[in-house]
């Protein structure tokens, strides 16, 4: 991408968003600067302190987020070629992506979790830890190019306790389970501080498109729950319409409400009330939008949405 | 589609593991095993009963034509379980392996009985490898190759 492109493509993000950003300058600094790399310690390949001491061996920038004792930063940009990522023992991760596990309630041992939309496998190998490797994870995609990433995250980290389905989730048998994970596509917005991550000027159609994917996926997670079971949605984007418009239909359509997400010492904006000509349920306001510019991350929205 | 393994196969993989590797038989309790395709053996917490046939459950550990063939993943899950029939290596032969390549006869190799082995680096097994006496034969899949550069 040239550099003409780019400052175009912030800009513009920039302008998109300032209206529901509560400091558009820190936001729109934010978004050009480039994102330092993070990771997560896998704790089934090791002892968690043991693997850092071994990493700082030969990597002092190391630094600990405060709200996520697995998570890190480092200022080197390729630990993929350390070798603790070779044994499984780190899994290179957004620290966003790390944020929707942790914002599910009570993940443990004993759930079945289903994670409709799973490859690379970013928030599967992380669930899987949580559960030590217990209880069960479906993990499912529909797109078989991305499966062999999938299968050798899960193989690389150790994780016994998962199953691969490649369904379009739309038309996913009726499957029980605990917890519906929607990890959705988007337009990937909120990596923009990633190099070449869009790769190109997005229109009006384009999020109209994701958001109709979106719903579909969305929809027939809420369908299978059953009363009590809850629902997380996420995207890595900024756009209200594949955002809060997502979650207020599916608020419309179904016997479903919407729970808080705390995440402990993470900075966190509410739901929006309104985009463009459209007012959305009050409920709304619990879902959660992850600024870049509150925790030096990228751009994540987060929805806890439990069948009633 | 998988089945469960058969009472006496799973009994001989369990007994390979703790004669081989020292490997207690008790971690095995709490998993099944499974044989899939291509004589191939997975660790699974339990198998899931779907309506349709998934792509693959759990973990493979073993390759069973003749004779069983520990996974690189598996050593690795259960390195620090392991107690036999371990090399230990140096940096310098960590980055051969993991490129992929054989390594020369070293010192420790008199505590290594022919057959498969497990390597490992600073106190982790890294993988597999097989040892005929001569040579240390590189069994890392080529998916898992690649070039380190922190260690
Ligand atoms: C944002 S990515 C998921 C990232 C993943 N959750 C992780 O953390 O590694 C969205 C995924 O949804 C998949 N996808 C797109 N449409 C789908 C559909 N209709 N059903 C199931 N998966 C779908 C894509 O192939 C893509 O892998």
């Amino acid at each position: 991408m040239n550099k003409q492109k780019q400052i175009t493509l912030q800009t513009r993000i920039a302008e998109r968003y300032a209206r529901i950003v509560d400091n558009k300058d820190e936001f729109s600094r934010s978004i050009n600067q480039p994102l330092k790399q993070s990771f997560r310690i896998n704790s089934l390949k090791g002892d968690t302190e043991k693997i850092l001491e071994s990493l700082r061996k030969y990597d002092n920038s190391i630094s600990p987020t405060n709200w996520y004792e697995n998570g890190f930063t480092t200022n080197l940009d390729n630990l993929g070629s350390s070798i603790e990522h070779f044994s499984g023992q780190i899994y290179i991760q957004e620290l966003t992506s790390m944020m929707p596990a942790l914002s599910i309630a009570d993940v443990n041992e004993s759930k079945r979790i289903i994670d409709c939309c799973a490859a690379p496998g970013s928030k599967t190998t992380q669930l899987a830890e949580m559960m030590k490797n217990k209880g069960e994870i479906i993990a499912n995609d529909n797109k078989h190019s991305r499966l062999k990433a999938l299968r050798g995250n899960l193989d690389r980290l150790g994780i016994v306790n998962t199953t691969v389905t490649l369904r379009d989730f739309r038309s996913f048998p009726n499957t029980e389970a605990d917890i519906y994970l929607v990890d959705a596509p988007c337009s990937s917005e909120g990596t923009i501080r990633k190099k070449n991550t869009i790769k190109r000027n997005l229109k009006e159609k384009d999020y109209e498109r994701f958001s109709k994917i979106q719903k579909g996926i969305l929809n027939r997670a809420c369908e299978m729950a059953e009363r009590g079971d809850q629902i997380v949605y996420s995207t890595c984007t900024f756009a209200p319409e594949e955002n809060e418009h997502v979650v207020n239909s599916i608020l419309e359509e179904h016997s479903v409400k919407l729970n808080n997400i705390n995440i402990k010492n993470l900075k966190m904006g509410k739901g929006i009330k309104n985009w463009k000509d459209e007012k959305f349920d009050s409920e709304i306001e619990k879902c959660r939008r992850v600024w870049p510019h509150h925790n030096d991350t990228d751009g994540f929205f987060i929805a806890r949405i439990e069948k009633c | 589609m998988l089945v469960l393994l058969k009472k006496e196969k799973k009994e001989m993989l369990i007994e390979y593991c703790v004669e081989r590797f020292g490997i207690s038989k008790v971690i095995f309790e709490n998993y099944q095993l499974y044989e899939g395709s291509k004589n191939k053996i997975y660790l699974i917490k339990e198998l899931l009963e779907l309506r349709f046939i998934p792509e693959s459950s759990g973990l493979c550990i073993f390759r069973f034509d003749k004779t069983p063939k520990p996974t690189t993943n598996f050593l690795q899950l259960f390195s620090a379980d392991i107690s036999k029939n371990v090399l230990d290596i140096g940096e310098k032969d960590l980055i051969n392996y993991c490129k992929g390549n054989d390594l020369q006869v070293h010192s420790g190799s008199n505590k290594i009985e022919p057959g498969f082995i497990a390597i490992r680096y600073n106190n982790s097994i890294v993988g597999c490898a097989h040892w005929n006496k001569i040579t240390v034969r590189n069994q890392l899949p080529k998916s898992r190759r690649c070039k380190i550069n922190y260690y």
